[in-house]
């Protein structure tokens, strides 16, 4: 489970899960790797994927900054 | 009586608080309290019988939507029924923006855009699941919370009423108070003092012509953030007095690098309810329907549908809906320097070039105000 969520998130972050593996705990919207718009991709692609139906108003950006922390919030649902 | 206008409503401002700060530092819960208080605003505020019996209305209205809708839901979670909600909600304020004739000024309820955007978004979120059920209590407290009732800020009711459950200790109420007393003092001194100087010496006296047109636009943006800061600050100091944090509406928006970024410190309560209610929903619905081969196109559509809900949210008059659109093809553009043009998103985070990306965004955003006075047409 933790490796697909990590493979959707590279994806829409446009770099590879081994790149994200390097620093789990990296801030994505820092380094500029996601957006809004990327971050609704990426809850579609949860949703689509994986089965996980997360909503847009349910996630702060605070809960979702770093893979770690997707990781966390996925698999809790999943 | 307009909240935040006179001496008047401060006098009594003061003394409605006395008590609250008095359970405040014992460490107890101000909501019943605060109920109180602004049941007294209430009467205050819309003063007259007419006014008290449409408001009243309006509120009962939204409240019976609420509860049938909450019922509904759960059975059955049909799109439709939900767009039928929010058009049932958006009822009054429609009538109102269109002033029919047959209704007179009835409907011109202070503030009837910003209870409409509280109330909508709490069937949203039941929609969402989000909310199992909403208190009687907090629903009506959280609707009508007096200090933000005319002018916003909007808040969420999940914070509120999960703020509402959670009260304060003794200590972090002190901590609370002081905030508190300090933004209502820094938003009249805002509001009254600044933006009053502006209107009285600049403004106010300006004639009609090409180069006054360009010092209005400037003295109009001015004067429209000190106003309108300076609002929302005695509003949310006089919030964290009666225990409730409401969220701040103004983050130094004159530093802004481009115009997302200046929508995330510009009416901050608005432009993120916008963004949460309109723009992510229509781009996640689009995205998973394959709506559209490019999913920016998607983003792009979403940004002129949230714009021009924004202008429309202040009135149906020209002027508001060619600032949303405006603003829509500001966003896009925005985004479209910042995916297409190799480098531009590095050079905006160059410290040297970052008064450059400021002077442009304040020279847009204080045009874009311009077209939203109404002066120019």
């Amino acid at each position: 489970m933790d490796e697909k969520i990590l493979e959707i998130l590279a994806e829409k972050c446009g770099v590879e899960p081994e790149d994200l593996k390097e620093d789990m705990d990296i801030d994505l919207f820092e380094e500029g790797l996601l957006d809004s718009f990327a971050v609704l991709g990426l809850l579609v692609d949860f949703d689509e994927k994986l089965g996980v139906k997360l909503e847009i108003t349910e996630v702060d950006r605070a809960d979702i900054n770093t893979p770690n922390k997707v990781i966390e919030v996925v698999s809790k649902r999943g | 009586m307009i909240p935040f206008d006179s001496l008047y409503f401060f006098y009594i401002l003061i003394i409605a608080l006395i008590p609250a700060v008095i359970l405040g530092l014992m460490g107890k819960k101000i909501k019943y309290y605060g109920a109180v208080v602004t049941l007294l605003f209430l009467a205050l505020i819309f003063n007259t019988p007419t006014k008290f019996l449409y408001v009243s209305a309006f509120v009962l209205w939204q409240f019976l939507i609420v509860h049938v809708f909450e019922r509904v839901f759960k059975k059955t979670k049909k799109r439709p029924l939900l767009w039928l909600a929010v058009l049932l909600m958006l009822v009054p304020m429609i009538l109102t923006k269109f002033r029919l004739e047959i209704m007179g000024s009835i409907f011109g309820i202070l503030g009837l855009s910003y209870l409409s955007f509280r109330c909508i978004q709490i069937i949203i979120d039941i929609y969402d699941g989000l909310i199992d059920k909403i208190k009687t209590f907090d629903f009506f407290y959280f609707v009508l919370f007096f200090p933000c009732i005319s002018s916003g800020p909007i808040d969420r009711s999940r914070r509120f009423c999960k703020e509402l459950e959670k009260g304060y200790t003794k200590e972090e109420y002190l901590e609370l108070l002081n905030k508190g007393v300090w933004k209502i003092f820094s938003g009249v001194f805002y509001n009254f003092i600044i933006s009053g100087i502006i209107y009285t010496y600049w403004i106010g006296k300006l004639d009609s012509g090409f180069l006054n047109d360009i010092s209005y636009m400037y003295g109009y943006t001015l004067f429209l953030f000190f106003n309108f800061a300076g609002y929302s600050n005695m509003a949310i100091g006089t919030a964290y007095i009666l225990g409730v944090k409401i969220p701040d509406n103004f983050n130094m928006p004159f530093g802004a690098l481009d115009l997302k970024d200046f929508w995330a410190r510009w009416h901050i309560s608005l432009s993120t309810w916008l963004r949460d209610y309109v723009y992510s929903r229509f781009v996640m619905s689009a995205l998973k329907g394959k709506w559209f081969k490019n999913p920016y196109t998607a983003s792009y559509i979403g940004y002129f549908i949230t714009m021009m809900t924004m202008g429309i949210w202040h009135g149906f008059e020209l002027h508001y809906i060619v600032y949303g659109i405006y603003h829509g093809a500001l966003m896009c553009l925005n985004d479209v320097l910042d995916n297409k043009v190799k480098g531009f998103k590095k050079l905006k985070r160059d410290r040297k070039w970052q008064p450059l990306f400021c002077f442009v965004t304040i020279n847009l955003v204080a045009f874009g105000l311009l077209i939203f006075s109404g002066r120019l047409f």
